[in-house]
């Protein structure tokens, strides 16, 4: 056993550089691992990470609870806006508050509803690249992976001309709470401020679309809210949720599945060859290496786990990387193969908390593949570069990706 | 209406329960936690078409056996 893996630090350098050799080595010898560092459950086995995510009645995901519960008045009311907002984020939430915010919002993302996006989806992304390919060289995340999901979730809320930047800055500020640097001293402060910025902002967006409605998200979410099915809170914490979501986790999908196949080129051939393996494509590299390794849940009673016994109050960190690589449910799972069917991963995660975003997220990437494969070869890394990513337990997200690729004319 | 079936694909559901909710009489979850059909009885084919669009995982089929037609999942989604 390696050395990391007796500290059981899931931050250190190594951990953070190759999550899936970590994983494998954990699940290989204790899929349900207390982690004493953590003071957690680490659940890196297919089968049990599935029953835990859905299994809503045993395990909650109120993350603002459990916070709320480790610290004092003075603590809590130090860091309101994390509380104020987030607590009103479904993705936080136990039935039956999600189930109503779930059935509702769920209309608006359902894979038929997405499909209607998909032509401005293609020309966003024909665009971004029309800026990039004749150079023969990009940085993939700053120049493409980030442009094409940013733009298309500000079409969607319908406010293309809000400020980038500043929705980036934030977003990163709020990230820091949940996903990078966990021993970060200020990382509450930092979220907060992050909050609070991009609450101000998009307080005169949703009153604009109160008095101006149209047909996108945030009239929707108005319209109900007007229809007493939700709150302004709802409305407020929603707005912030899309955007802060809406954007980073499908930034990194596209750099996670671009650097695959770059690993793989022989892959990348086989998508060019064959667009039509693309929905398979895009499964594949969500499972093979998604955005997100992991998410928590906390134990509402007493409950046995791959013969472990949960406690009741203990929290479970539940590795979507780790189930996405295990033999027991995948043929040679470190393998990339495009073509993989069935491919019931769990980038997504499982159960009643699936991404919400899950059918954007796949047409936005099958997409941005699609408009790569035909545009610009199979990249290589541009020389004396190499890859690092943000020290995080829960995102797999590099800090940049310099490319060189020959243009397709 | 034809004889409508209804079949949920387990090599899809990742047991989001949505079906479920919308239609409770028509759904349920089996021991793995992934949807089940339980009977019809006489849930109208529009209201079944629109439940199957709920799922985030394009996992429930539904068909109209007499005519072979899949009244959902439409072809344009490439399911």
């Amino acid at each position: 056993m390696t050395t990391y893996l007796v500290k059981d630090d899931l931050m250190a350098p190594e951990v953070i550089a190759d999550p899936h050799a970590y994983y494998r080595a954990l699940r290989e010898t204790d899929p349900v691992h207390w982690n004493e560092r953590w003071k957690g459950w680490v659940l890196t086995g297919y089968k049990e990470v599935v029953d835990v995510l859905r299994d809503a009645e045993n395990f909650s995901s109120d993350r603002m609870g459990y916070l709320a519960s480790e610290l004092t008045q003075e603590e809590q009311e130090s860091i309101a806006p994390i509380f104020h907002v987030l607590k009103y984020w479904m993705v936080f939430r136990d039935p039956p508050e999600h189930t109503v915010l779930r059935m509702l919002l769920n209309k608006l993302f359902t894979p038929v509803a997405i499909e209607r996006y998909r032509p401005m989806v293609r020309k966003i992304v024909q665009k971004t690249l029309d800026k990039v390919v004749a150079s023969g060289k990009m940085e993939l995340i700053r120049d493409f992976a980030y442009e094409v999901p940013m733009t298309v979730i500000l079409e969607l809320i319908g406010a293309p001309d809000l400020d980038r930047d500043k929705i980036k800055e934030w977003s990163e500020a709020i990230g820091v709470f949940f996903f990078i640097k966990a021993d970060e001293p200020r990382r509450r402060e930092i979220a907060c401020e992050g909050i609070n910025s991009m609450v101000e902002y998009i307080k005169p967006l949703i009153e604009h679309r109160r008095e101006n409605p149209g047909i996108d998200l945030i009239s929707l979410l108005i319209s109900a809210e007007e229809a007493g099915q939700i709150n302004y809170n709802d409305v407020i914490a929603t707005c912030v949720l899309l955007v802060f979501g809406g954007h980073e986790t499908t930034m990194n999908l596209i750099a996670n599945g671009t650097l695959a196949l770059m690993e793989h080129p022989e892959q990348w051939e086989k998508l060019r060859n064959d667009p039509k393996l693309l929905k398979k494509g895009v499964e594949e590299l969500l499972r093979y290496d998604g955005s997100v390794k992991s998410t928590v849940r906390w134990a509402k009673a007493d409950v046995m786990v791959g013969g472990k016994q949960i406690k009741k109050g203990e929290r479970l960190l539940v590795s979507l990387s780790g189930a996405n690589r295990d033999p027991l449910q995948f043929d040679s799972p470190d393998d990339l193969d495009v073509t993989r069917d069935p491919n019931l991963h769990v980038a997504f995660a499982h159960g009643i908390h699936v991404c919400l975003g899950a059918s954007l997220a796949r047409m936005e990437v099958e997409e941005a593949f699609a408009g790569l494969i035909n545009r610009i070869s199979c990249p290589v890394l541009e020389e004396e570069s190499y890859l690092n990513y943000y020290p995080s337990v829960v995102h797999r997200a590099l800090k940049n990706l310099p490319i060189r690729f020959d243009q397709i004319k | 209406m034809g004889n409508i079936k209804v079949t949920v694909n387990h090599n899809r559901c990742v047991g989001s329960q949505l079906c479920m909710h919308f239609l409770p009489d028509v759904f349920d979850l089996d021991g793995n936690g992934q949807a089940i059909v339980c009977g019809l009885d006489d849930t109208d084919v529009t209201t079944l078409v629109q439940t199957a669009e709920q799922c985030p995982q394009c996992a429930i089929k539904v068909e109209d056996e007499s005519t072979g037609e899949v009244l959902f999942p439409p072809a344009e989604l490439g399911m």
